[in-house]
This record gives structure tokens, sequence and C-alpha cells, in this order.
């Protein structure tokens, strides 16, 4: 059982005629995507480098958790949004694009990551975590996000 | 006049060994063009987390100037990284972006939005303490935060915009105004 009936589907589907009729229509979608990329890359990193104690080490763990959090849900949001759009544009072609299942197995275990272990552990008295179960914490999360950005430009260059 | 020295040095820049080399590589072009936009997520990252933060909407309980200077490094490091390979990738194909209206607007905009950043930053610099605590700071800095937002949300788009051909110096359905503003000369005007 495979998938790819589903991408045939998607790309025939309303949307997917929606966003090959127009150039302007996807580069639009597109550019909405980078700009949400560069909000979770925000969200992700003041955490991250927190963790490694590279920025704002006057303000706690705890603090710049819970405030960029918010933000990473929305950019993330936004972003599913965006890329399912562009995938109705190009699902037959992704599906057989190796990066674009790179990117797609990345960002599952980014979600996952990021949502069942990363935020939980610095919600709950990140004080009392070893620096470097927190270094690799943040070594992780940026590590996977970089590798979802990485994946998803290679899409465009190996369609 | 000005159209034709744009013209002319975007040739002579194109025909350059290094920028035709770097034209046709493959590997070298990507990743060039990667890193530009892998980069986003460092230098406007942090800018849009202090902009959120000028703008009332995040790290309430933090002090304005405290967050500002301490994310204000990583952001600057991740601004030089977008310059170097920004001015990098212009070298590549100097000809279509000196002629291109997307890249004009993005260079027009970037420089608004510096000085957007510095007018604030002196204005921040000055009337900090009366607002630093303030989970959403007065008129003015919102009104530059927004600011902010909005000129670097259409220099991502005009960034995006520029790899299409759509206005490009030659076609047909070009309006006037477009051919001005790309500054196509007579001769690309008509074919």
């Amino acid at each position: 059982m495979t998938v790819e009936p589903f991408f045939i589907w998607l790309e025939a589907s309303p949307l997917g005629v929606f966003m090959k009729d127009k150039p302007a229509t996807f580069a639009s979608v597109e550019a909405v995507h980078l700009l949400a990329l560069a909000l979770l890359g925000g969200a992700v990193l003041a955490t991250d480098l927190r963790l490694l104690g590279v920025t704002m080490r006057d303000v706690s763990i705890a603090t710049v958790a819970e405030g960029t959090y918010k933000w990473f849900k929305y950019a993330l949001i936004v972003l599913l949004v965006t890329g399912f759009m562009m995938l109705a544009g190009v699902a037959t072609k992704c599906y057989g694009n190796p990066y674009y299942w790179t990117k797609m197995i990345a960002l599952a275990i980014g979600i996952v990551f990021a949502v069942a272990i990363k935020q939980p552990l610095l919600r709950r008295e990140p004080e009392k975590l070893s620096a470097w179960t927190l270094r690799l914490v943040g070594v992780a999360s940026f590590s996977l996000w970089f590798l979802v950005a990485a994946s998803g430009r290679w899409i465009g260059f190996s369609g | 006049m000005v159209d034709r020295m744009f013209v002319d040095f975007g040739r002579w820049l194109a025909g350059t060994s290094w920028s035709t080399g770097l034209h046709e590589s493959f590997y070298m072009f990507n990743w060039l063009e990667s890193t530009h936009v892998l980069t986003l997520m460092l230098s406007l990252g942090m800018l849009f987390i202090i902009d959120l933060r000028m703008v009332g909407l995040a790290f309430k309980n933090t002090p304005a100037s405290q967050l500002a200077s301490r994310l204000d490094m990583p952001m600057n490091i991740g601004f030089g990284i977008m310059i170097v390979t920004g001015i990098l990738l212009f070298t590549a194909i100097p000809d279509r972006y000196t002629q291109s209206v997307w890249f004009r607007l993005k260079l027009i905009l970037l420089v608004l939005a510096f000085i957007n950043a510095l007018v604030f930053r002196r204005h921040m610099n000055a009337s900090v303490s009366t607002w630093d605590k303030d989970p959403v700071p007065p008129k003015r800095t919102r009104i530059a935060g927004a600011t902010s937002l909005a000129l670097w949300t259409l220099i991502v788009i005009c960034g995006r915009f520029i790899a299409y051909d759509w206005y490009d110096c030659g076609k047909t359905e070009n309006s006037d105004f477009i051919n001005w503003a790309a500054g196509c000369t007579a001769e690309q005007m008509s074919p």
C-alpha cells in the first residue's frame, strides 16, 4: 500500500489546480512560507542559543522557553498550511523526490521532539538539569530544524 | 544615461571569469543561495523576536532593552552573512539583477529598514528607561517595530520574486512604468 494515490489526487484537486494556475500564486505562498521559516528559526534559535549559554544568560531558561513557544507554534501552523498548499501544486514530483521525504521525516521528528521532549523538559525546573543535558537538547533541536530547512531548500534544486 | 551605466556595469561584471564560473557552477551557486536563505532563520529570526517585543506581543516581562541587546549579536552575525552571501550572489548574474525591478525594490527597502532601525535605536537609547519594563511599549516604539516587520516582510517577498522573469526587460507586455523602474534601455525594448 503506497500513498501515491493521495499525491496524484492532491495534485488534480481544486487546490492543486489553483496552485498551478499562475506562477505568482505559488511564489506568493512560498514567500509566506519563508517568512514563517524566519519566525520559527527565531523562536527555536532564541531558546537553543540560551540552552547553549551563548545568549540571554541573564534571562531564565524557563522564561525564554515559554516566551518563544507560542511563536514557534504560530510559525509552525503557517509553515504546515503553506507547505501543504505548495505540495498540492507539485505533489507527484515531490512523491518521487527523496529530499521531500527526508524533509517530512525530519519535520515529524522535529515536531515530536519540540512538543513532547524539549518543551516539557524546559517547563519543569530546567535549573536542575545538568549543563550538558541542556546543551544536548539545544544542539539536537537546532540540528533537526536546520535539516528540515536545508532538505526543503534542496527540494527546489532537485525537482 | 544612468540606465546605460547599470547595464554596462552588469554586463562587464557578468563577463568576468569569476562571475561566469559562479553562474555555471552547480554546487557553489546553490550552496551560496541556500546559505543566504537559511541564514534568514538567524538574522530575521532574531529581528522578529526583538520587534515582537517592541510591539508588545512577546516577552512582555523581559525589559525591552535587555532583550534587544542580548539578541543583537546573533542577529548582526546573521546580517553579516546575509550581506556577504548577497553580494556574492549578485556577482553571479549581475546583468540580470541590475535590471530586476524586484532586486532594485529589495535594495531600496533594505535601506529604509536600516534607516528605520537606526532612528529607532537612537530613540530607544535615549528614552528606554521610561518604558523598558512596560509589557506594551509606547506608541512611537510600536510604530517603529511594526514598520520594521512590514519592511522585512516586503524584503523577503521581493527577494523571492527576483527569480521570476515576469518583468524582465524585453517583455512586450511590460508597462512603461515597469520599463522605467527596471532601467530597460531602448535596444532591449525594441527587439
